[in-house]
């Protein structure tokens, strides 16, 4: 499973950056497999709680062996209409459906009444909500785009300060969250004076003075671009720490709940998540990105190229921050449909030229499609689990 | 997720840009037939008013492949009609000349008079000058597009159209002057001269309005 997500999903963060040119397909394989590996091993915690025990209720289930039924057939159904969605194009989320797995076998083992319907509900509304939090961010940030840069006098001077800024904010983010999560800082608001705002700054900095050593200006908008260009490869890498932290959980959350079986019985609910799992499932990102993701980069990549830098730059950033504040609180949201509102948002911003409508509605049935199929095929699959064991 | 490639529709504007360089070039070789036509050297003018008619079927098949294109099914940074209807337009820029080659053509160049032929050349200078506004104003609105619809694009877009317009009036004052010698000269042409003058005149102003017609559909564009 995790391989599956760091062949295709992760791939995608790096492909608009592949695609412009800005790094080649081997580069991004290396920044995207480090990344994601430190993004899922640093930050992947929370979701990955909330995956392994936030979704059923723990106390309901009194055999161990159900639990360890349960998520295997969790996994293996998320896995099954992956590979069925993939096979018809459909955009699925691996997000939906591992939680759509968890839900079906609890359901048929214990009835509704198992499903903790309000984490349940808190997670669907934020699959709804974070598109739309993606289109308004991606939105207001290309409009900032435009006063602060393209309706300047001088384009490519405003581009050497803004894009070190949109950097330095993105950094305030990673900043915070190393305080939050690695060093288990609980303040919120230390973490940003303490560690996000010195970290911006310093990047602030140092991005200021790489980008004015590097770029003579030019004719306005190439200029602007190619500042972009090179920009984007570090929101790409900031899309790939956020889509780490995530999704490391749909392919871990149930190796997590089995292995607390294993290791502690039923007890084991309330031990953590151990270093070494979060580190396995950044691995195995990490290993398909290198083994499978170089492919579909390459062929994705190649394919964008109705894709301006300096949106491409947007939708990486607004997505990768909406992602990362999901991590944060706990909440499991597909990546996919972040950067898909994000697209639309600036679509919206007429900063687009022409959105595909049917596949936005693909999408958007692709949501409801997703939980209950997931649901029943991972009820299925623990029927026969359970009769064979 | 493939989501990424399938998310972006095809852009409208590059095919068009592409379909106002057909347009353009058609326009072109047709002032090239308007020029041998003043020499008097009616085969070289024939080649180049047959070249106008395949450039003008070039024209027309490209316009078909980005109506096939241009489903509702896309979200755009502009409004779908517009396009479409600009495109119309634009098409007509090429329909108008072809129509110019046609009556070109119809008959040998019989004694037009040098100040009729200097006023029909005069014409044909401008509605070059009309055609090439109109690709540059196509490709200013990608421009537009690209910056994300910046003040300045647009104002430079709106100065393009302007000049369009300016081109277009003074066409039209061209064609009136054009008429009125005519029909002062009346004694000295034969009926067939004057009418084949007067529709050359005509075709040739129209090449010109629907200029200033597709120019009005880019400012729709910008105003969505």
């Amino acid at each position: 499973m995790a391989w599956a997500i760091g062949a295709n999903d992760a791939a995608n963060s790096m492909s608009t950056a592949v695609g412009a040119k800005a790094i080649t397909p081997k580069q991004a394989v290396i920044i995207a497999g480090v990344l994601e590996f430190s993004g899922a091993y640093f930050f992947g915690k929370s979701v990955t709680e909330t995956i392994r025990k936030g979704i059923l209720d723990p106390t309901m289930i009194t055999d161990p062996m159900v639990l360890v039924y349960g998520s295997v057939a969790a996994l293996l159904a998320a896995t099954i209409w992956l590979v069925i969605a993939t096979k018809f194009g459909l955009p699925v989320s691996t997000t939906h459906s591992i939680i759509g797995g968890i839900a079906g076998y609890g359901i048929v083992y214990a009835g509704t009444a198992i499903v903790n319907w309000g984490k349940m509900s808190q997670v669907v509304l934020s699959w709804i909500l974070s598109p739309v939090i993606g289109a308004i961010m991606a939105y207001l940030i290309f409009k900032a785009f435009t006063k602060s840069i393209f309706e300047r006098k001088d384009p490519v001077r405003s581009a050497r300060i803004w894009s070190p800024f949109w950097i330095g904010l993105a950094f305030v983010v990673i900043g915070t969250m190393f305080y939050i999560k690695v060093l288990h800082g609980g303040d919120i608001k230390t973490g940003i004076l303490m560690y996000g705002i010195p970290l911006g700054v310093v990047v602030f900095f140092v991005t200021y003075l790489l980008i004015k050593l590097r770029f003579p200006s030019s004719d306005p908008f190439i200029g602007v671009e190619a500042i972009f260009r090179k920009a984007q490869v570090i929101t790409s890498g900031y899309l790939a720490l956020a889509h780490g932290a995530n999704d490391v959980a749909n392919a871990i959350g149930p190796v997590a709940a089995v292995y607390a079986v294993a290791t502690m019985g039923l007890g084991g609910m309330e031990v953590p998540v151990p270093k070494w799992i979060l580190a396995l499932g950044g691995f195995g990102i990490a290993v398909g990105v290198a083994t499978y993701g170089y492919k579909v980069m390459e062929t994705v990549g190649k394919k964008i190229t109705e894709l301006t830098n300096t949106r491409g730059f947007t939708i990486q950033f607004s997505a990768a921050t909406v992602v990362l504040i999901a991590s944060w609180m706990g909440l499991p949201i597909s990546t996919t449909h972040v950067v898909v509102g994000a697209v639309i948002g600036i679509g919206l911003a007429r900063g687009v030229k022409a959105i595909n409508k049917d596949i936005v509605k693909d999408i958007i049935i692709s949501w409801f499609v997703t939980v209950p199929v997931a649901g029943l095929i991972s009820a299925a699959i623990f029927k026969v689990l359970m009769l064979v064991g | 997720m493939q989501v990424w490639t399938k998310l972006f529709a095809k852009s409208p504007f590059k095919p068009l840009i592409k379909h106002s360089e057909v347009v353009l070039n058609t326009v072109e070789t047709l002032e090239k037939a308007l020029l041998a036509w003043e020499r008097g050297d009616y085969e070289e003018m024939r080649r180049l008013a047959i070249e106008v008619d395949r450039l003008e079927d070039v024209a027309d098949r490209i316009k078909e492949e980005i109506r096939d294109s241009l489903s509702s099914k896309l979200m755009m940074a502009v409004a779908r009609e517009d396009v479409l209807i600009y495109l119309h337009m634009q098409d007509k820029v090429a329909d108008a000349a072809e129509d110019t080659a046609k009556w070109l053509l119809i008959k040998k160049p019989g004694t037009v008079p040098e100040e009729l032929k200097t006023l029909i050349i005069q014409m044909g200078n401008e509605s070059i000058k009309a055609a090439k506004l109109v690709h540059k104003a196509i490709v200013q609105m990608d421009r537009v597009i690209e910056s994300g619809f910046v003040e300045g694009e647009i104002e430079a877009e709106y100065e393009i159209i302007h000049e369009i317009e300016g081109v277009e009036s003074k066409i039209d004052g061209l064609d009136t002057e054009l008429m009125k010698r005519v029909f002062e000269m009346a004694d000295q042409l034969s009926w067939g001269d004057g009418f084949y003058i007067l529709n050359v005149a005509r075709t040739l102003s129209n090449i010109s309005d629907k200029a200033k017609d597709a120019a009005e559909r880019i400012r729709l564009m910008m105003n969505k």
